[in-house]
């Protein structure tokens, strides 16, 4: 016994892993574990590493690929015009509806062999309807509406519809065949409650029904089924989650014994042990939440890259900026003139975005300038760019009526009274590399005489409704810097800068709009665009936007963030893009995932996506 | 005894309703509440479908509304449902974050208990010796090197330094091992391969989380030990000509782990409560993270059921020390 203990020690701490191409399996670090799987309302919140896992594991109506182009999956073909399967109509009241008329392949099954039919999109779209379900989008399901027609064809209608509409899979599915009682008994709990004071039993009793056939007990326990390349075959918290190909999946390769046959994701929620588990291989691969930027670049691991592993930047549409308070109720905020748009200029000309971008991250992490990615469709590079300029920026300031002072900082007067260019700063307290991004901002600002009062808070502070939202009362008075997350869908809504997103007591301080930026003329264009569901009409509006916030500095764009992704040598398809699947999580098609050792194809080259290290 | 015992068991009642008020409240009042996210991720959202996820979380209600309906669950053994998890609170809790953090904590405990005491005794008999001069030397460094530092340097040396120069493969970075209770029952692995594979996984954490506790035990042990020692009773035992070992062992030592009963009796509930900072650099999913993650995440079903049981555990061991006092030191009576 003793003997055998021993062994079973060193075998143990000699081999801990022989994951990667030895046994055709592929292992992936995350420095977070999903709270739960098949959740296609996100009735229990967004999590963007329970979004990766779910691509293994279920299948969408479409994928996005890594070219931002959407590709049919289950069904047969993307609805378009072209196809005859995409119809839009004006409304009445203004405003255009959209409906998809589509067909779920006859090959398609569940990983238990039973067929995927309409009543699995009916079972997702009932849960939609239900009063009281707690949903991410709310207002997308309230313009959406479904019909089957027999069990493979179905039409979706979204009305008004807006352009992002036509980005991804319209709506999910879950098994009817094992969900359906279970869903019933939800129903019928939540109909002996009063929706006026039951509000949150209700909801308990809606995420309950999700987390019976999510949780990693229910998985474990087999309690549902899977439509994805993969099933998971062990779900251990705190440690991994294991899966294996499913055999009922329609797209695997002719010759899949060739590509990976398992995946596990290994949580390891401390960065600096995930970090340490890719230098000495223990993971095959990091997830899209996995190091930061800060640990891939540094020498720990590319050091130790060499022929071992390739560190690749994928560009990300997370944006970091200078959200500027511009209510000019605000005491500071009028005295500063930050409403005027030769203030925010001066603020842009003076900060050195390049060499910010040079030193703190090796120039992989590109300047922004405007709040839409270099890798969405409807970018464009035709805009006022704000080069650093100091001598402008003081020649701005000189303009609005402000002098240097004794003490070096601008000074002007206002109605009697001196008013120093003092500057609130406010970012999240913390976050280290934000931090350093803000000395150095705050160094430039220094320079042309502006002085800067740094008032950082914990995240979940400074994010707080009471907080951020709440400018207009002067909770925050000058600058404060964060990252706005970007999709293809949430760029084509591009409703964060609108007049009426701004949180003021009028509107119940709903928006986002923080800061209260203000172009009529943006909203103008934006909303046109929004209602332009033909792309290639849309695209010159989308464009104009950005040449008009460029123009009025709506906010100050710093740097688009690039998303670190290991991969150990070999290992081919794992490849993401700015847009792929969405928000870039990697890979587009987990089935094709495998080692060139045992004979895998590469399909999908990832330097075409992002940059090496 | 008996008597004193239930006087302080009632007395508990009215302790825990005040701190489960404290606890909801503070909990409440922290800024922001778990929409915020979902706000900040979904501009299109309009004000009357965020009233109707403010109804289905539960957040339309004032505080004291919220606390009672909580209360009258809790008392019928219901304590809700985790927010990010939507697993039963008491099942993510009790079921899955504390047997691990016992398996950590008991673990470090036990260790530092085993080596702090004997060590102590040593170092008190020995005193001014050359081995005392170490032993406090190294006590003194282990009191003062933070465990956030000693993790990291850990981690470095077992996972990365000895592997890379010794062929080795090397320690794992953290984490548990991919192991369930039923594994042993499915017969899927061998009793040795369980606990082998734990073992290999606790070995930093458990020496990281015992290196502190075990520097001021052993300093406790010594101190109180050689107050001990210079007892009329020990002189006189030995002039009783009592072999050394019987003067150490019988008498001395009983009265020298009063104090240690009493330190080691006011950690238990910390054993309950997890490690955060260990936890943390060893990604150790015990009750630390569970508390932090929930204050954080402001799940607040989770963070109540775990903070109410850390307060039930501090009131209950300051009773059972209470108790082992009088066990331990027959000059204590409690009518």
């Amino acid at each position: 016994m003793k003997r055998s203990f021993l062994m079973v020690v060193l075998a143990v701490v000699l081999g801990v892993a022989f994951a990667g191409p030895r046994d055709n399996s592929l292992v992936i670090g995350t420095s977070q574990e999903p709270t739960h799987l098949g959740d296609p309302l996100s009735s229990l919140g967004s999590q963007a590493i329970r979004s990766e896992v779910e691509l293994y594991l279920y299948s969408g109506l479409y994928r996005v690929n890594l070219d931002t182009l959407l590709e049919a999956d289950l069904v047969t073909e993307v609805a378009t015009v072209e196809n005859g399967r995409l119809s839009i109509t004006s409304l009445d009241e203004g405003g255009q509806k959209v409906e998809m008329r589509l067909t779920l392949r006859d090959d398609v099954f569940w990983s238990d062999g039973t067929p995927i039919t309409t009543d699995d999109i009916a079972l997702v779209y009932e849960m939609s309807k239900a009063p009281g379900m707690p949903t991410a989008s709310p207002d997308y399901w309230a313009r959406f509406s479904f019909s089957a027609q027999d069990a493979k064809n179905f039409t979706v209608q979204l009305s008004p519809a807006q352009s992002s509409d036509l980005v991804g899979s319209p709506i999910g599915l879950l098994p009817n065949h094992k969900m359906r009682d279970a869903w019933e008994a939800a129903k019928t709990a939540v109909a002996a409650l009063n929706p006026a004071t039951d509000g949150a039993r209700i909801g308990e009793i809606y995420r309950g029904f999700i987390t019976d056939f999510g949780s990693s007990a229910a998985i474990n326990a087999g309690r549902t089924v899977y439509s994805g390349a993969f099933v998971p075959t062990r779900w251990t918290p705190g440690s991994a989650l294991q899966m294996a190909r499913n055999p009922y999946y329609h797209a695997h390769p002719a010759d899949q014994s060739k590509y990976v046959q398992s995946v596990e994701y290994r949580f390891i929620t401390d960065t600096n042990a995930l970090l340490f588990s890719v230098t000495t291989g223990a993971v095959d691969a990091t997830s899209s939440v996995a190091i930061t930027f800060d640990q891939a670049i540094s020498p720990q691991i590319t050091a130790r890259a060499a022929d071992r592993y390739d560190i690749w930047f994928v560009p990300s549409a997370t944006w970091e900026h200078l959200e500027i308070n511009q209510f000019t109720n605000v005491q500071q905020v009028a005295d500063l003139m930050l409403n005027d748009v030769r203030t925010r200029q001066a603020i842009t000309h003076a900060i050195d975005r390049q060499a910010m971008s040079d030193a703190l991250f090796n120039g992989l992490q590109p300047v922004a300038h405007t709040n839409v990615s270099p890798s969405d469709p409807n970018y464009t590079d035709n805009v006022r760019k704000y080069d650093y300029d100091p001598e402008q920026a003081a020649a701005l300031l000189t303009e609005l009526g402000w002098t240097r002072g004794a003490d070096g900082i601008l000074a002007r007067t206002v109605d009697g009274r001196t008013v120093r260019f003092e500057l609130e700063f406010v970012t999240t307290a913390g976050n280290a590399v934000r931090e350093r991004q803000q000395q150095f901002i705050a160094e430039d600002l220094r320079q042309v005489g502006i002085d800067v009062r740094i008032n950082n808070a914990p995240s979940n502070v400074v994010f707080a409704n009471t907080f951020i939202n709440r400018a207009y009362e002067g909770a925050w008075t000058g600058m404060f810097m964060f990252a706005w997350v970007s999709s293809q869908a949430s760029s084509l809504n591009a409703a964060l800068y609108l007049c009426r997103n701004a949180p003021t007591p009028a509107n119940n301080w709903a928006g986002q709009n923080a800061g209260g930026a203000c172009s009529p003329r943006y909203d103008e264009v934006r909303d046109r665009a929004v209602a332009e569901l033909d792309p290639v009409a849309a695209m010159p509006l989308y464009q104009e936007m950005q040449v008009i916030f460029a123009e009025e500095l709506l906010a100050i764009p710093l740097i688009y963030r690039a998303n670190p992704l290991v991969t150990a040598k070999g290992l081919v398809n794992f490849v993401s893009s700015t847009f792929s699947q969405g928000y870039g999580y990697p890979p587009v098609m987990p089935a094709v995932v495998g080692w060139e050792q045992n004979g895998a194809t590469k399909r999908f080259d990832q330097a075409q996506y992002a940059s090496q290290f | 005894m008996f008597n004193y015992i239930v006087r302080r068991l009632f007395q508990m009642l009215p302790l825990l309703f005040l701190a489960s008020v404290a606890i909801f409240t503070l909990v409440s009042l922290q800024p922001g509440d778990p929409l915020d996210e979902l706000r900040m991720a979904n501009p299109m959202m309009t004000a009357e479908q965020f009233e109707d996820l403010r109804r289905a979380y539960g957040l339309d209600q004032p505080i004291y509304v919220r606390y009672f309906k909580w209360l009258g669950r809790a008392l019928g053994g219901d304590l809700g449902r985790s927010r990010t998890y939507g697993l039963p609170a008491a099942e993510f809790i009790f079921q899955q974050r504390l047997p691990r953090t016992l398996m950590l904590t008991v673990t470090s405990l036990t260790i530092a208990l085993l080596i702090a005491i004997p060590v102590g005794i040593f170092s008190a008999v020995r005193q001014y010796s050359a081995g005392d001069y170490t032993i406090t030397f190294l006590s003194f460094v282990g009191l003062s090197t933070p465990n956030f530092f000693l993790g990291i340097i850990l981690l470095y040396l077992f996972v990365i330094v000895l592997p890379e120069n010794l062929g080795w493969r090397g320690l794992p970075v953290g984490g548990i091992p991919n192991l369930m209770w039923s594994d042993l029952q499915t017969g899927r692995v061998t009793f040795g391969s369980y606990v082998g594979q734990w073992a290999t996984h606790l070995i930093l954490p458990v020496f990281t989380l015992a290196s502190g506790s075990l520097a001021a035990w052993t300093r406790f042990m010594r101190a109180s030990m050689l107050e001990v020692l210079n007892q009329d009773y020990v002189r006189t035992a030995r002039s009783k000509g009592l072999n050394e070992r019987k003067v150490l062992y019988k008498h001395a030592l009983r009265n020298g782990l009063i104090p240690i009963v009493t330190l080691v009796g006011l950690s238990m509930p910390s054993l309950f409560n997890g490690a955060l900072i260990t936890e943390t650099i060893f990604s150790y999913p015990g009750m630390g993270r569970a508390i932090f993650d929930s204050l954080v995440n402001k799940d607040y079903n989770v963070a109540m059921a775990a903070l109410t049981f850390i307060a039930i555990l501090v009131v209950f061991f300051n009773l059972v020390a209470d108790v082992l006092y009088a066990v331990v030191d027959p000059r204590i009576r409690y009518d």
